[in-house]
Parts: structure tokens; C-alpha cells; sequence
């Protein structure tokens, strides 16, 4: 039986991972997809304590999690989209008309 | 998982010996196929068909083979190389990960084995003919046939070509409307099973149902009773569009997009994605096997759990296999092709809304009581 | 022989994790997170949840992504190569995630509580269904309002050809940019 503590230590790695595309990177997808292996990490966590404390609420946060995440994927993508039309770049650091 | 089961080195055996006999079917279904399509079309198109190369053209495979080996294999300057390469590869997974969670016989009691005097079996072991026993069987396919489409797409794209281009997104458009249509119907196997476990959803349809006053006795596949006739007509036609089969083949559309998202691919990985979907098909067709026409139940045959029994029972599951493979080569050369927008059209107005009233049909019929 | 399971996959995904991070194209990114997603799926069934390991790659790997990767590639992203980042950004976020990351890791691993409930807990389409319809109905229905919601949304942000009744009317997104 694996500990649970490995299983967060994984989730640690994949979140740190994801914190370090979104810092580091001006494509917006790359950003995007950054973000959704952050969620994905999340997702870990709660199913290692699901399983350690024997609590069906983990799973039910996953399975609602998952559902979120589709409709964020849709509407961001959907964002960048419209973006891209005006724009002709996903680039973030060009997308600074609100800048002082 | 966790010690919940004793697992030890009899099963890790038992498990290769059920990977390589199920490798070993699959991996020759491309052979027989492509003969059984080849005679079967040409006799529906009243012409001979292969008839040169061994008797009955029985060796045209053996000589397509050598022909896809000894081409050239060109690869275009312009494709990105690692995804071009790999595209291939990604349209075999579905079809081959697929197959491991679907059961192919009846389980049955290993005897006693002894040989020179050591035991190889001690009694009572089961042999349960299933690679893979996961709770959540049902779902595993849908989640593996969902990959399909990336093969379509990373090969379009990496082409660099835009007829490919075209082609693939087509395809996976086409691929990703119809697996909705596909779950949804089969959520109705799942309603009258009681489960997602394959074994159970078999299990379920070796019963009898007594109608007609309790005098006659039909056996309880899916496919026989009328409240699972309408589940089994969209499964079948979703069926036909995920694995690209006419009248849904948009993927290759031989003579309208030259040949789709496989025209850049010359010799051994053309031949892979021609082997990735006839494998697709006999993937699909094991799967509508099993969860409608009863798996690998004899009717009215109470298989022993002998060898003998499960002999039988595998033998029964190839021949409905065979015979729904035969209907996929059937249905192609009778029926035309589809227009594109009219095949997303019903795909979404037509196939999903009736896939949603199948369930709601199918759930009225055990509440009431008459499935 | 689950030890072993374990560190191939958790291997496998974090070092595709890192190749989305890490490369310049956006496709094999979108592909490698494809394939750091099924990793984690097999996690899920180390954690004995099979029923979220299939959901994980049907809703993840089958459907995100593919939205994604069809977005990638009908936008041409990786025709235009990414201009590379600010040394500054870059040193700043490279050394602030790695600081997080050691931190946390370090905090997990001496005070994570490993102990496990005594009992069997099965996690299966049937516990987590009742649960779902019994207690958790009303969230689930929202959800599925949601979607909906979010449909919507996707079909105008990113609609163009929209009919307008007039030829100089102001089309949606206009204040993004004009």
C-alpha cells in the first residue's frame, strides 16, 4: 500500500510544475495548459485523502472539478479565439491595453 | 488492488498466456479482413476479386504485405518528423487497449495439473478469459475510443499538407460528435445490467426471459428484447462512425480529398493505419458482441465451467464477431456515402436527442417493470 | 509491484509535465499533457478509483484536449514562433516556483499523515452515484446549468460572422482592442 504522502509529493511536483509555466511563459495555451496541470494536481490530492480517510466527498469533488474544468477549457479557448481575431497574436504580453 | 486479491506468479503466467492469445487474434485480423473484403466486395459488385495469387486468392494478403514492406518510405520535408512517425501508433492504441477489457469466453475451473512429478495447477484455480476485470468496465472503452481521434488529427496535422488537414479535422469533428450518440446508447446496456463490469453485463444476458404466458423462452441478450431495439440501432450506426467506416468514412473519402488524412503516408506506416482500422473494427464489433448479442453465451446451452465449455463458448463469441465484421463489410459497399454537413446534421439533431429518449425509454421499461 | 507501477507513471507524467513547460511548440505540448494526463489516470487507480481514472481520460485526455489541439491547429500557433520571454520574468519565475515547489514538498513530507481508516471503501459508479443523486443532486443540476452557461458563451465569444442588422454596427469584442 502506497503512503499517502507520496501521492502529495507527486501532486507538489505536477503544482510546482504548472506555477512555473504560468510564470514563465507568454503563449497563452502553453498558459492554459499550465493551469489545467495545476488542476490536475488538485485533483490528486483529493483522491489520495479520499482514499486515506475513507470519505466518498473526495470523489464527489473530483468528479465536480472535472465538470469545471471543461467548461473553463471551452470559454477560455473560446477567449483566446477571439483574441487571436483581433490581435493576430496568443502572445499575453501583447494583450496590454489596460496597461498604465 | 492492495491485497484485496492474492496475486502471485500462476497469475502473472496465466495473464501473458491471455495477452498473447488475444495479441495473436488481433493482430491477424488485418490479413483476413482485407481478403474477406476484397472477395466479399467483389461479390456483391457480381466480379471475380482476387482470384491470382493462391487458390481463391487466399495468399492476396501474404502479397500485400510484402508490397507495403519492399515500398519506399517517404517521409515529406516539410512534416514534423516525430509526430508524423508516431501518428500511426497512436491509431493502434484505441483498438488494442480496448480489446483487454472485453471477455472473450467462460471462465472455468483450471483441474489439477501435475506433470514430471511437480504441480503445475492446484485444484480450484479460475481461469477467467478477461485480460483486464476493472469495475468500471463500460467506461474504460469509451475512454480508450476517445482516443481515437488524436491518430486522425496528429496525423493530418503533421502532414503539412491541407488536404490532410481538412481531412483530419473532418474526421475527428465526425469522430467526436458521434462517440456522444455511442455512450449515451450503450447507457442503457449499463441500466438493464445493473453494472459497468463487462463479466456482469454478459453475466446478466445468459438468463432467460419467459414471454408468451411463461411458454416460450428466449435468451436475455440485449439485442432480443424490444425496449434495447432502438439503444442497439444508434450503437450501430455510432459504431460505423467511429471507427470511419462508410457510410462515414470521411476520413479517407477516397476520391474527394484524394485519400484524407493517410495521403502523405507511404509503405509500412500507411499499412499500420490500414491495420489500425480493420483492428478498430473487430475491436467495435467485439464490443456490440458483448454488451448486445450476449458475449460469448451459447443459447440454450448451459456451458459447463470445463475447458471444453469455455472452447465452446470462445468459439461462439468469434463466430458473432465474425458475422458482425462481415456486416461492416456488407453495409460498406451497399450504402453511399453521406454528405459531410448532413452527417454532422443528424449526427447532432437527430442521433443525440434520440440517444437521450433511449434512455429515458429504457428507464420507463424497468421501472414499469417489463424488461 | 505497485511501487513499481507508481514511479514509472509518476516518472512519466511529471517528465511530460515538464516538456509542456519547457517546449516551444504548442502541439507537442498540448500532446505531451495527453500523455501526462494518462499517467495520472493510472494514479487514480493505484488509488483504487477506477470509475474517476476512466472519467479522467474521458473528460481530460478525450475531450480537453482535443478541444486544445483543434484550437492550435485552426489558429496555426505554431507557424509564429513564441518570442522569448524577459530574462528578468523568466530568472523571477523560475526561482520563485522552485521555492514554492521545494517548500511544499518539504512541509509535505514531514507533516503528511499517512494512516489509513480501517474498513473497506469501495469507490466505485455506485457510491459515488448515490451519493451524487441523494445528497449532492442540486450541485449536480447546477453543473449541468453551467455547461450549458458555458456553451453559450463559447458560441460568442468566439462567433465572427454573426449576422448584423446593420452594416455599421459594433461588433462583439470591439472594446477589447478598438
Amino acid at each position: 500500500m502506497i503512503p499517502t504522502s507520496w501521492f502529495l509529493i507527486l501532486s507538489a511536483i505536477l503544482f510546482t510544475i504548472g506555477v512555473c509555466g504560468v510564470l514563465t511563459r507568454r503563449n497563452g495555451i502553453t498558459i492554459f495548459m499550465s493551469i489545467e496541470l495545476m488542476v490536475n494536481a488538485v485533483n490528486l490530492t483529493f483522491l489520495a485523502y479520499a482514499r486515506q480517510m475513507h470519505d466518498v466527498h473526495g470523489l464527489i469533488f473530483v468528479f465536480f472539478i472535472m465538470a469545471i474544468a471543461a467548461a473553463e477549457a471551452a470559454i477560455g479557448l473560446a477567449i483566446f479565439i477571439s483574441l487571436f481575431h483581433h490581435r493576430d497574436t496568443i502572445d499575453v504580453d501583447e494583450a496590454n491595453l489596460m496597461h498604465w | 488492488m492492495s491485497g484485496n486479491v492474492a496475486f502471485d506468479a500462476t497469475d502473472i503466467v496465466l495473464s501473458i498466456v491471455k495477452i498473447a492469445v488475444i495479441l495473436l487474434l488481433w493482430l491477424n485480423v488485418t490479413p483476413i479482413m482485407v481478403w474477406v473484403e476484397r472477395r466479399g466486395s467483389a461479390l456483391i459488385q457480381d466480379r471475380p476479386g482476387p482470384n491470382r495469387v493462391g487458390p481463391l486468392g487466399l495468399l492476396q494478403s501474404f502479397a500485400d504485405a510484402l508490397k507495403f514492406i519492399l515500398k519506399e518510405d517517404i517521409i515529406p520535408a516539410q512534416a514534423h518528423k516525430w509526430l508524423y512517425t508516431l501518428a500511426p501508433a497512436f491509431g493502434l492504441l484505441p483498438a488494442l487497449t480496448t480489446i483487454a477489457v472485453v471477455p472473450w469466453g467462460r471462465a472455468f475451473v483450471i483441474p489439477e495439473m501435475h506433470l514430471f512429478g511437480r504441480t503445475l495447477f492446484e485444484g480450484g484455480r479460475i481461469f477467467n478469459p478477461i485480460i483486464a476485470d476493472v469495475s468500471a468496465g463500460i467506461l474504460v472503452i469509451f475512454a480508450l475510443a476517445s482516443l481515437g481521434v488524436y491518430g486522425i488529427t496528429i496525423a493530418g496535422w503533421s502532414s503539412a499538407n491541407k488536404y490532410s488537414m481538412f481531412g483530419a479535422i473532418r474526421a475527428s469533428a465526425q469522430m467526436i460528435s458521434y462517440e456522444l450518440s455511442l455512450t449515451l446508447a450503450a447507457v442503457s446496456v449499463l441500466l438493464v445490467a445493473g453494472s459497468l463490469r463487462l463479466t456482469e453485463v454478459v453475466a446478466q444476458q445468459t438468463n432467460y426471459y419467459y414471454v408468451l404466458f411463461d411458454i416460450v423462452k428466449i435468451p436475455a441478450w440485449n439485442v432480443l428484447s424490444p425496449a434495447m431495439w432502438l439503444s442497439f440501432i444508434i450503437f450501430f450506426v455510432s459504431a460505423f462512425a467511429e471507427t470511419n467506416r462508410l457510410p462515414f468514412d470521411f476520413a479517407e473519402a477516397e476520391a474527394e480529398l484524394v485519400a484524407g488524412y493517410h495521403t502523405e503516408y507511404s509503405s509500412m506506416k500507411f499499412a499500420l493505419f490500414f491495420m489500425a482500422e480493420y483492428m478498430a473494427m473487430a475491436t467495435m464489433s467485439a464490443v456490440i458482441t458483448t454488451l448486445y448479442l450476449g458475449g460469448w453465451d451459447i443459447p440454450y446451452y448451459n456451458e459447463p465451467a470445463t475447458f471444453l465449455g469455455f472452447l465452446l463458448s470462445f468459439l461462439a463469441f468469434m463466430a458473432k464477431v465474425g458475422f458482425l465484421m462481415f456486416i461492416f463489410v456488407w453495409v460498406r459497399w451497399t450504402i453511399p456515402r453521406l454528405k459531410y454537413d448532413i452527417l454532422m446534421r443528424i449526427g447532432w439533431k437527430f442521433f443525440l436527442p434520440l440517444a437521450i429518449l433511449n434512455i429515458v425509454i429504457v428507464a420507463a421499461f424497468i421501472a414499469g417493470g417489463w424488461i | 509491484m505497485e511501487f513499481a507501477i507508481f514511479f514509472l507513471f509518476a516518472a512519466i507524467a511529471v517528465i511530460f509535465a515538464l516538456v509542456v513547460v519547457l517546449h516551444r511548440n504548442p502541439v507537442v505540448g498540448a500532446l505531451s499533457l495527453v500523455a501526462s494526463f494518462f499517467a495520472l489516470a493510472v494514479m487514480y487507480v493505484l488509488l483504487e478509483a477506477p470509475f474517476l481514472a476512466a472519467l479522467q481520460v474521458i473528460v481530460y485526455a478525450g475531450a480537453i484536449m482535443v478541444l486544445f489541439l483543434f484550437v492550435i491547429m485552426l489558429l496555426n500557433l505554431s507557424h509564429a514562433p513564441e518570442a522569448p520571454t524577459r530574462p528578468v520574468q523568466q530568472f523571477l519565475g523560475y526561482t520563485a516556483s522552485a521555492a514554492f515547489g521545494i517548500g511544499l514538498v518539504y512541509y509535505i513530507a514531514k507533516y503528511a499523515v499517512s494512516t489509513t481508516t480501517e474498513g473497506f471503501f469501495q469507490a466505485d459508479a455506485h457510491t459515488i452515484g448515490v451519493r451524487m443523486f441523494e445528497a449532492y443532486v442540486f450541485p449536480f443540476e447546477m453543473v449541468s446549468i453551467l455547461l450549458l452557461a458555458a456553451i453559450v458563451g463559447a458560441l460568442y465569444l468566439s462567433g465572427r460572422a454573426l449576422p448584423r442588422p446593420a452594416a455599421t454596427a459594433s461588433q462583439p469584442g470591439d472594446e477589447v482592442s478598438k
